[in-house]
């Protein structure tokens, strides 16, 4: 695929900012998004490209672990195993939880 | 092309979602991720890689062992694993300076290392260092020498590299675990001499 | 389901990618030259824009492995052979190189490669 994903060599990208001391996981839902990679029943090869599919403006400004739950949806709806109805649902009743 | 809207704002809830969504189903227990979490946030780390290479420098028969079949060498030290079932090792010279990168993605050897950093996984680096590696390395305080080759490993496939740094100066009085305090995560990528 | 006393034993053991080639024998031998075929299939592959259409140098066989674009896409692991091959700077960047001389490798499967 001739995606945005593809960035060896590409133009434009500037400074490589560096973190001093920099934790594994910047917040704890990153450390719970790395581990449902383990579980979403995908094989390796299937988890990149799902991640290579998202649109452009999302790839680059989504966060690391972000693109991966992101991923992680669209696998879990396209292996059948939840649908985008079930995930937004639970989003919702969190979110009026939270509230 | 549709509005842009990020995720970020509501995306710690939407990990908490699928996360209960996939207990639900069946798919794995939390203590199962708990124990992922753990592993990888606190277990496994470069002072790994570390304890290879010092091995390295002061033992030439485990140098020789790790450069003909690195996958081997460091299961000899307890390494294996997830993202390390195909290591190869690349020796800094006087003559050539490895650095290590994945262009697609973020491929690293998680056994010897643990998880990359963010710089790492980045955009720039990923698109930089494949086409400019001086200049990155610059950026990073490593200046390497016009007559020093640098050889940049673009991780594509499943085997993972580990840069074995040269052996500091003045360091010929040192045991193997005061060595290792001395090999720095980056430089086992390769942006760093050591 | 994933339990908790199962997961030393994922992350442990891994999940090589190398499979038992069978009776086939790679096409190309270490020291030869190659060049990257100039493919842009839609779905997934590993072999960058950047290095297509580019004369390298075999430097190791890795042996046969899962086989990404088919993987991915749900055609099954297809295991190719997979080889290390190295590429100059000047061969991937033209006259731009940063440093000519310097050298850059990949892992690329057997279909991405074809004789120059």
């Amino acid at each position: 695929m001739d995606g945005i994903h593809d960035l060896g060599g590409m133009h434009g990208f500037g400074r490589i900012e560096r973190e001093a001391n920099e934790p594994v996981f910047h917040q704890p839902w990153e450390a719970r998004a790395f581990a449902h990679e383990f579980v979403i029943g995908a094989n390796i090869d299937e988890g990149r490209h799902a991640i290579e599919r998202l649109d452009p403006v999302t790839y680059l400004s989504a966060s690391y672990y972000a693109r991966w739950q992101l991923a992680h949806e669209r696998l879990l709806i396209e292996k059948g195993v939840v649908d985008a109805a079930e995930i937004e649902a639970r989003i919702a009743r969190l979110k009026a939880e939270e509230a | 092309m549709n509005e842009y809207r990020s995720h970020e704002p509501e995306i710690a809830l939407r990990v908490k979602a699928l996360e209960q969504l996939l207990v639900e189903k069946g798919l794995v227990e939390p203590a199962a991720l708990d124990r992922l979490v753990d592993l990888y946030g606190t277990r496994i780390g470069p002072r790994n890689g570390a304890r290879v290479v010092a091995r390295a420098w002061t033992d030439a028969e485990f140098r020789t062992r790790l450069l003909a079949d690195a996958t081997a060498a460091v299961a000899e030290l307890g390494y294996s694993g997830l993202q390390g079932e195909h290591v190869v090792a690349v020796e800094n010279t006087a003559r050539i300076h490895n650095v290590v990168v994945c262009t697609l993605c973020s491929c690293y050897p998680w056994p010897l290392l643990g998880l990359p950093p963010r710089w790492y996984k980045s955009p720039p680096y990923r698109s930089r260092v494949v086409r400019e590696p001086r200049a990155v390395l610059a950026e990073f305080g490593l200046v390497v020498a016009p007559e020093v080759e640098i050889r940049v490993w673009d991780s594509s496939a499943e085997i993972r590299y580990l840069v074995v740094p040269m052996r500091p100066a003045g360091t010929e009085g040192l045991e193997a675990e005061a060595l290792a305090a001395l090999v720095t995560r980056d430089g086992m990528i390769g942006t760093a001499a050591v | 389901m994933l339990t908790a006393d199962r997961v030393d034993g994922v992350v442990f053991a891994g999940a090589p990618s190398e499979r038992s080639p069978g009776d086939r024998k790679p096409r190309f031998a270490v020291g030869e030259a190659v060049c990257t075929r100039n493919r842009h299939p839609r779905g997934h592959t590993r072999l960058p824009r950047y290095a297509r259409g580019r004369v390298g140098v075999i430097w190791r066989i890795h042996g046969c492995h899962v086989f990404p674009d088919s993987n991915a896409m749900g055609g099954g692991e297809d295991p190719q052979f997979l080889y290390g091959v190295r590429f100059s700077a000047a061969e991937l960047w033209g006259e731009d190189a940063e440093a000519p001389g310097d050298s850059l490798c990949l892992d690329l499967w057997e279909p991405y490669l074809e004789r120059p």
